[in-house]
Order: C-alpha cells, then structure tokens, then sequence
C-alpha cells in the first residue's frame, strides 16, 4: 500500500492565456482537490495546485513557477493528477476508503475463496461490496457485521458471509417482472 | 399531483408479508425484490433487500431516514460512473 496512487483528479482545457487550467476533481468536495498537494502526474512530477476560480486553477511546478502560458497549459490537457495513499487522512471506526476495499480478496468464514471485491456500491442505502468470482459470476453482499464480520486492509482479506436470499416474485396475477 | 392522502402509501401487499416472515426468521438475508415503486414502510427498517435496477439485485439496508421514499430510489438504473476518490465506506 506504501507506494499506491489514488487518481485525485485529471487536467481539462486550458483557461484563457496565462498558464491556467480547468481541473476536474475527483475529490468529495472539489475543492479539497488543493488540501492534498503536491500531485503527482503519471511520469512523477509534482504540480501545486493553487484554485483561482470555480473548476480553474493554477499549476506549480516542484520549484514553486507557474505554467507559463496558454501553450504550456494545453500541454497539460488529459494529465492526470494522483496522491500517495498513505497521504489520505486516516479513517473513522468502522469506515474505510472505497480505493482500500477494491481489489481485496474475499474469503468465507471457513477460508475458500469467493473471489475479489470488484465494485463498492454506495447510493445512500448502505454501502455493498459487489465480489467477482473465479468463475464470471458476481456477488452483492451488504457492507454490515453480519455480512462483512471481518476486514484487514493490510493482509489484503475480507471475510464475507454471503447472506440467504429470499426471493420474493409478484404473484402471477400482478404485473410479471 | 400528489397522491390522496386518504388512500395511504402504496406498497404491494406481497411484500409486507415476505417481510413479517424474513423479520421472524432472524435470520442475515436478503429479500429480492422486482418492486421498485413500492413505498418504504416503517415495518421494513432493519430489513435489507435486494432491489432489481434490470441487471442485479442492489443491497438496499433500510434506515429510518428512508421511510416514505420508494424502494427505486436507490438502486439506480443507469450505469454510475465512479465514487470519488476519498470516498469512505461506513460498515453498518
């Protein structure tokens, strides 16, 4: 996890003739894109990132210069912008980063595989793990202790009790699905 | 316009009964469901079901804020393009 990079948010058009750039954040609140500087672009460099309007912002290089003109800032267009995992706060009880979740591998309580967490489906009914198995097949599993008893970020497992389904069809005089 | 008050929130009737059941069981489990116009009631909370969005099943946890909205809400239809990046996920 040391050396992991989160994609914080990628370079639009170039904004008027000055150096400066329209930056789409991929931040909670788009403007905490600038708390986590210096970004790190793809070839390593590191940008400070300084807002000077909604959505544009002024790029410094590692020796504190501005991009220099309308012509350095279109050089600039699609880069994206990433920060070293460890640089995020730490999270709450209970709470982990989406970024930490996917791409650990999913066990059940006795230690057989079940695959790898693919997605984390958050639409303000809980959060859910969607679980690729070996086979293609997906497994949506709640984010809760009963479903989820068990997360180590560190060994890189999740314990995922997949619970019973019920299934619950219209009866045949309704609407059919 | 509105609903009438009079004629209460509508939910399929199937549903309350699969939900006194699962609720007595005590058991982890998930209730599929295709209705996705049916109201959230307060006999559903604690309950989780999976609402079909025409593709899977979506995990919905229902909490006491969710009561009076209907269970499409949320299990969105259209594909989601991403959470943003410093996105945390609390276990319920």
């Amino acid at each position: 996890m040391a050396d992991r990079l989160i994609l914080m948010g990628v370079v639009g058009r170039a904004h008027g003739v000055r150096g400066l750039v329209r930056v789409h954040s991929h931040t909670a609140d788009p403007a905490e894109l600038a708390a986590y500087s210096p970004l790190l672009d793809d070839a390593g460099r590191a940008f400070t990132l300084v807002w000077k309007g909604e959505g544009v912002a002024e790029l410094r290089d590692e020796s504190g210069r501005p991009l220099a003109d309308r012509t350095a800032a279109e050089a600039m267009v699609n880069t994206r912008l990433y920060v070293p995992r460890e640089r995020l706060p730490a999270a709450g009880q209970d709470e982990f980063y989406l970024a930490d979740l996917v791409g650990l591998a999913a066990r059940d309580p006795a230690g057989a595989p079940l695959g790898t967490v693919a997605t984390v489906h958050d639409y303000g009914a809980g959060a859910s793990l969607e679980i690729a198995g070996p086979n293609g097949a997906s497994l949506l599993v709640p984010f809760n202790r009963a479903s989820v008893p068990a997360v180590d970020i560190a060994a890189g497992i999740i314990v995922v009790a997949p619970p019973a389904e019920r299934l619950v069809a219209p009866p045949a005089a309704e609407d059919a699905p | 316009m509105a609903r009438s008050v009079w004629k209460g929130p509508f939910v399929d009737g199937y549903l309350l009964n699969k939900a006194e059941t699962s609720r007595a069981s005590g058991r982890n489990e998930i209730i599929k469901i295709w209705s996705r116009r049916s109201t959230i009631l307060p006999q559903f909370v604690g309950l989780t079901f999976g609402v079909y969005n025409g593709h899977k099943f979506l995990p919905v946890q229902v909490s006491e804020n969710m009561v009076g909205h209907k269970f499409g809400e949320f299990s969105p239809t259209r594909t989601f393009t991403g959470h943003s990046a410093d996105k945390k996920a609390k276990r319920g």
